[in-house]
């Protein structure tokens, strides 16, 4: 589409009131995407440009959504593709930070206790293989069904399933015994 | 029965029903190691809660927010029966220096151009100010279809806010920002620092004006004017 189309197009575009249900319903769950997009990349520098692009590809593609069609599992499951499709670059440059990390030393006092035990949680979810990563997540933090989860990640629902069972298991060596 | 490490989970996960269910609660009932696993299971699912959860309640960054705010340019697609007002348009063409568009100003490079400039929000009814003569005298007449490149300052469009007053948003040398209409004055409701005059006849518009626009779209309600809305509203006395 070239620029003066676009002009053109919205200069002649009336005034009507815009059905704005799409970008609302997509505003209110943001809060939860970032979390979604903050728990897959494991920093929230990369979780945000994970969101924007999300964003803007569901604008992009909002006729491609079915109205009554559920648009949080559209919207995840457009996330879960950008991130699965740039996710080897990324993951090299997190592994940098996570070993920057690792090298701090312990402090004393509470605050820094749970710091150090929270980026323990991070670096733990690193580990995991992404499609693991990604299951552990989808149940265990945002709370879908397996049907659900499987159907965001594109995969049968035994898969999805072992999936969760063996990140899970990885999670649970990793972090030890929570006490 | 054997309790599968699969099943375990599922079960712990609300996933399984009825029967099945029924058994695996048996099984954990008399096993106290299918008990610690279950356990062992929930707690996991509390640390990653508690790891993640603060995250969601945290506001999110305005520049994600922004692109989801009211409005965004929709994909019209219903332009038969504006041939002649199209041909017209084109005619003008040249004459824009750049109409401003929603999704331009919600494009990826929003968040490194608001950076560049402070809008500076004007406050209270003790504390408010409105456009000069000139600048009123402006904002009352300009159309932005009729601007010609060579104008100091443009007005780089017009919308309505939630009460409903016109505002527009313009930019030039000695600054830019976003006034609405007050009875018969132009209230200013943000300003900006100018843009650096380039000395070239045609002017792109620049990082500051990405930064007023997106104050303007925050602030819209509905889409930006369209030519022929904006001569009817300056026809109107913009009231």
């Amino acid at each position: 589409m070239d620029e003066t189309g676009r002009i053109v197009r919205l200069i002649l575009r009336k005034a009507e009131t815009l059905s704005t249900n799409f970008e609302q319903d997509l505003l209110a769950m943001l809060p939860r995407l970032r979390r979604f997009a903050i728990g897959l990349c494991g920093n929230p520098a990369d979780g945000d440009d994970l969101c924007q692009m999300s964003i803007e590809r569901a604008l992009a593609n909002r006729d491609k959504w079915q109205a009554g069609t559920r648009l949080d599992s559209w919207m995840y499951r457009i996330m879960r593709n950008i991130w699965i499709d740039q996710g080897r670059a990324s993951a090299r440059r997190r592994e940098t930070f996570v070993d920057e990390d690792a090298g701090l030393s312990v402090g004393g006092d509470g605050a820094q206790e749970a710091a150090v035990e929270l980026s323990m949680v991070d670096r733990a979810m690193q580990q995991l293989p992404e499609e693991q990563r990604e299951a552990v997540l989808l149940v265990m933090v945002e709370g879908y069904a397996y049907r659900e989860a499987a159907d965001i990640a594109g995969v049968p629902i035994g898969t999805l399933n072992s999936r969760l069972v063996r990140g899970r298991d990885a999670l649970l060596a990793l972090l030890g015994e929570p006490a | 029965m054997t309790v599968t490490r699969d099943e375990l989970a599922a079960f712990a996960d609300g996933e399984l029903t009825g029967a099945r269910a029924r058994a695996v609660e048996a099984a954990i009932a008399v096993d106290p190691a299918l008990l610690r696993d279950l356990e062992r299971h929930r707690a996991l699912k509390s640390q990653l809660c508690a790891h993640f959860d603060p995250i969601a309640e945290e506001p999110v960054p305005e520049a994600l927010a922004a692109l989801l705010r009211p409005t965004v340019e929709q994909p019209a697609s219903n332009v038969v029966g504006f041939a002649e007002a199209r041909e017209r348009i084109e005619q003008k063409r040249r004459s824009l220096v750049s109409w401003p568009r929603w999704t331009w100003v919600a494009g990826p490079a929003l968040a490194a151009s608001l950076a560049l400039v402070v809008l500076v929000p004007r406050g209270g009814e003790g504390d408010a100010a409105y456009a000069d003569a000139k600048l009123a005298g402006l904002l009352d007449r300009r159309l932005v279809a009729e601007q010609s490149p060579g104008e100091a300052t443009r007005v780089l469009l017009s919308f309505r806010d939630r009460t409903g007053s016109y505002c527009r948003a313009f930019s030039g040398a000695d600054g830019g920002g976003i006034a609405c209409r007050e009875g018969a004055r132009w209230k200013l409701e943000a300003l900006g620092e100018g843009s650096v005059a380039s000395g070239s006849d045609y002017r792109m518009a620049g990082a500051d004006d990405a930064a007023i626009l997106a104050r303007a779209q925050a602030m819209a309600v509905g889409a930006a004017l369209d030519g022929e809305q904006e001569a009817a509203a300056k026809a109107r006395g913009w009231r």
